[in-house]
């Protein structure tokens, strides 16, 4: 218990550390922008007065290191700014797009796992097949291909070619069922590159396993196939599964800022593109912030689920190709 | 990693048609050594075979099908499109390499001096390790980009950030493999000095597993520099990489699908290739690195 | 279901090959031996005489490279090489049990001890209910000397000593009340202390347990303790097989007389005896005495055909062509 308690404490002073670094680099690196912050915000064409206001409200004429103490103080008291052009708190446009995001990328990451899992073991149990050769093909295709590119295909075959799904949008708000069929393709786009990895994950991890002496013990007491492979194989199999999962949930967000823009659809990654687009610097940096912190705190969360499933914590490094 | 023996420089010749022969062994090594042969191979020729310059407009001539003056047609400016894909070509490859052998250089040298030099610097470095992992990299990008504005180094420079740690751990990872070798300590013992140990032994030894990473990372950046350009963050006119191509074919997506389902399908089979090409350099080098069968 | 006077195992001219890239290894040569009803047989050699595989043949859990298996091995009047996958793994489990060489990774370290213990069960009994099967498996860690079983249940293998599991293994072949036990080198992973230990376990076990055990180890004083009978095996031939008191009183294969004097002997001058020379090299085919280039008698006859196991004594065989006149 004492030891759990630990490895928490310590998981959550480097957790602390490292968003507090990146967005030390970020503020810094914003901070050193050549030139006048004022003018690239606002553009060539505010009046003088108003980027005087503008100077003093965004507090952009105090020394850096008073800038800087103001922004982490705004951090820890949960206050993400103003937004220039709507005059609302960053933190409540954020929090109206966050679920989008969220439900697109656990859409994506339950959808490989469902698929990957299953086909990773039966390539193992069928290893040297056709099955298990058409599937390491179509792994490495899955994988190589950049999200983005998927989801473009998906649109053009499913979407406009075939017109079987509606594309664009969230869809109305309420309507559960036309939410849920725009969901497909961005999920689908999302998750196919995820579940050519995750079933090479565990085709690997489980020829491995199979080797091992353990399952040797199974085998000599006669436990049938199914209750080793399903069982006890399984198991030790999805422990690097859930580990890379962990390490690629950066790249999934990444993924889903392009999707999210090829399907026109509301979240985190548009906000962000958006932003970007009218300069909107507060959201910018605000939505930047809490990407940084999911991304740290669901490794965190994985870090932990994974000590909970394997006793001993054992880290494995990949050195494999991801999705992107 | 196991350590082999000291490399030797005579055979080296042998030693890389070896492992393309290697490579060459597979069905799926061939397709990404083809694939990848094309790609650099456009790349290299361009200003020589496109038929036209990719910047020409022709107002008149847009949104044409393929034909015998336009092999594959043109954009929504006229413009032709097989000359702007060949172009793009050469963008991926010059954004791939500079930005690969940045991060190569840096990480490696940041690496080496985690693992030899005292551990609070090893620790400092290794915190900044995390800290740039801690981005997604197209995020970092995007951040980056809306702050200093887009542009074409920059896009080199940020993805080459991104990939430091990965370089970085794997040979710091290498440095502390071979500082406990005995014939390190024999040579410690003799007197080398410990720059002198780093050229003659490291750097051969981890010049594999660093060309084998690298030529993972291409797909990579890629990739990243094609979703910039795709949301218009990424290399700036009158440069247009595959990502640039797909962005202008989207927004005319009603007038014309094929700009999109070519420059997709360009970059779809290059970072297939790339990656197919990966693996097939990793069996070869080091079949023990690979863990799939 | 053969006379209760007969015994439970018995091999007829066993000869396993395994391919390898040299060529067909021959693991195991034309063997055969007896393993009787309630006795503990004992079965020695160094690494590579075959003994593991063995021991792996009886378990029918043999490595994919296997390229030749021929004989004999009746278990209770059956042959086990003749049974269908199936039919075997019937076996597995029920009537034959195993102890493995390296209690280390023998556990999978995601489950916990009362999981094994309680899948084992309840293989062997269907009908077993959990609550059932985890207070036999209490009570047996108790038996094997397990301190505090009830939290011992609950705990993973990395929690636990290399001694310690190697009594939970002991405690799940013992579970499923097997006719015959296979400890393949129980001991040799562990510690000398540990090893004593677990030496005294089975001493202990011994009047327990009804059934046959097949011990094998490579350690000559270990076996000599512990067991009814004993095999020599060398380079997949058993040389010498009978009674253990019979066979190290009076040696029938000088391999044996080199084994005993290899033995630490606290009275004698205090230099370790070796036997000269190297294991037979498994690929060359077998046309000589397997022992004759190490052996101090060896003359013509040795290296001229391959000797048969003989009786030097009631029940005690030996496959040397000179043993009634080199071995005092």
């Amino acid at each position: 218990m004492i030891e759990t308690a630990r490895y928490l404490a310590s998981r959550l002073v480097t957790t602390a550390l490292i968003v507090f670094g990146a967005m030390l680099l970020l503020f810094t690196l914003s901070a050193i922008v050549p030139g006048d912050p004022a003018s690239a915000l606002l553009g060539p064409q505010a009046t003088p007065e108003y980027r005087a206001q503008f100077i003093k409200d965004m507090g952009l004429d105090r020394p850096f290191h008073e800038r800087l103490l103001v922004f982490f103080g705004n951090l820890l008291t949960g206050n993400l700014g103003t937004d220039i052009l709507s005059g609302k708190p960053v933190w409540s446009i954020i929090s109206s797009v966050l679920p989008f995001t969220f439900i697109l990328t656990f859409a994506a990451i339950g959808l490989a796992v469902l698929l990957g899992v299953p086909l990773g073991c039966f390539a193992a149990v069928r290893r040297g097949s056709i099955f298990d050769h058409i599937l390491a093909f179509i792994s490495v295709a899955f994988i190589a291909i950049p999200s983005f590119v998927i989801a473009i295909f998906l649109l053009l075959i499913f979407s406009i070619w075939l017109d079987w799904l509606p594309v664009l949008g969230e869809g109305k708000s309420g309507d559960w069922l036309d939410q849920a069929r725009r969901l497909i393709l961005p999920t689908t786009a999302l998750a196919v590159g995820w579940i050519g990895f995750i079933a090479r994950l565990v085709r690997t991890s489980m020829l491995e396993v199979m080797g091992e002496n353990y399952i040797r013990t199974s085998r000599a007491y006669g436990l049938s196939e199914r209750l080793v492979t399903y069982k006890y194989a399984l198991k030790n199999a999805c422990i690097p599964t859930i580990a890379i999962l962990g390490m690629g949930v950066g790249r999934l967000l990444g993924g889903a800022v392009l999707v999210e823009i090829v399907f026109s659809r509301p979240g985190l990654g548009r906000l962000i593109f958006d932003a970007i687009a009218t300069r909107n610097y507060p959201v910018l940096q605000g939505a930047v912030f809490v990407v940084v912190l999911i991304f740290v705190v669901t490794n965190l969360l994985v870090d932990l689920s994974y000590s909970a499933i394997d006793p001993r914590i054992r880290r494995q490094a990949g050195r494999e190709a991801m999705p992107r | 990693m196991s350590i082999a023996a000291p490399a030797s420089q005579s055979g080296t010749l042998a030693e890389v048609l070896g492992v393309f022969r290697r490579i060459a062994s597979t069905f799926t090594g061939t397709m990404g050594l083809f694939i990848v042969a094309m790609v650099i191979s456009a790349a290299i020729f361009a200003p020589w075979i496109t038929p036209y310059d990719p910047d020409a407009l022709d107002v008149m001539r847009r949104f044409q099908n393929p034909s015998a003056t336009h092999w594959l047609g043109t954009d929504h400016l006229g413009r032709d499109l097989f000359s702007r894909l060949i172009m793009g070509s050469r963008i991926a490859m010059a954004v791939a390499l500079s930005a690969i052998a940045i991060a190569m250089i840096t990480g490696t040298l940041l690496g080496i001096a985690a693992a030899s030099l005292p551990a609070h610097i090893e620790r400092i470095i290794l915190i900044l390790f995390d800290v740039i992992a801690s981005f997604p990299s197209l995020v970092l990008a995007l951040a980056v980009v809306a702050v200093f504005g887009p542009s074409t180094q920059l896009v080199v420079v940020i993805v080459a950030v991104t990939l430091i740690p990965v370089f970085g751990r794997v040979a710091r990872a290498q440095v502390l493999t071979i500082n406990n070798a005995p014939y390190i300590e024999a040579e410690r013992l003799l007197g080398a000095s410990y720059a002198r140990i780093v050229v003659s032994h490291l750097l051969p030894n981890i010049a594999g597993p660093l060309v084998v990473l690298a030529s993972m990372e291409i797909p990579v950046v890629i990739t990243i520099e094609a979703g910039l350009s795709f949301i218009g963050l990424g290399v700036r006119p009158p440069l247009a990489s595959w990502g640039t191509l797909i962005y202008d074919g989207y927004a005319y997506l009603s007038d014309s699908k094929l700009p999109v389902i070519i420059a997709s399908s360009a970059l779809g089979l290059a970072t297939l290739g790339f990656t197919l090409f990966g693996e097939a350099l990793r069996d070869a080098v080091d079949p023990r690195l690979n863990r799939d069968h | 279901m053969e006379a209760a006077s007969s015994p439970l195992v018995r091999i007829r001219h066993l000869s396993l090959d395994a391919a390898t890239a040299r060529g067909d290894a021959h693991i195991l040569r034309d063997l055969s031996l007896d393993v009787g009803r309630g006795r503990i047989l004992g079965i020695v050699g160094e690494s590579g005489s075959g003994k593991s595989t063995l021991a792996s043949v009886l378990l029918r859990l043999l490595p994919g490279n296997i390229s030749r298996l021929d004989g004999e091995v009746l278990f209770d009047g059956v042959d086990l090489l003749k049974l269908g996958p199936d039919a075997m793994n019937a076996y597995r489990g029920t009537r034959i049990a195993m102890i493995f060489q390296d209690p280390m990774t023998a556990l999978n370290p995601l489950f916990t001890v009362g999981t094994h213990l309680v899948d084992v069960m309840r293989r062997r009994d269907p009908g077993l209910s959990r609550v059932e099967a985890l207070a036999k498996g209490e009570a047996m860690l108790t038996t094997v000397g397990i301190p505090d079983p009830a939290l011992r249940m609950q705990a993973y293998p990395h929690q636990l000593s290399g001694g310690m599991r190697q009594r939970i293994m002991i405690a799940m072949a013992l579970l499923v009340q097997p006719d015959l036990l296979i400890a393949d080198e129980p001991t040799t992973a562990l510690d000398a202390t540990v090893e004593a230990q677990i030496v005294e376990l089975f001493e202990h076990l011994r009047e327990k347990f009804a059934g046959s055990i097949m011990f094998i180890s490579h350690h000559l004083g270990l076996v000599a303790e512990l067991c009814d009978d004993l095999c020599v095996m060398y380079g997949g031939v058993i040389v010498e097989s009978g009674p253990v008191d019979a066979v190290l009183a009076k040696p029938g294969h000088p391999y044996t007389r080199a084994l005993l004097d290899c033995e630490i002997d606290d009275d004698g001058e205090g230099r370790l005896v070796s036997i000269p020379g190297d294991v037979p090299d498994p690929v060359a085919a077998l046309t000589a005495c397997v022992f004759a280039p190490r052996c101090a008698h060896a003359i013509d006859i040795c290296r001229a055909d391959v000797p048969l196991l003989a009786a030097v004594a009631p029940n005690h065989l030996s496959a040397c062509l000179r043993a009634s006149e080199v071995l005092p």
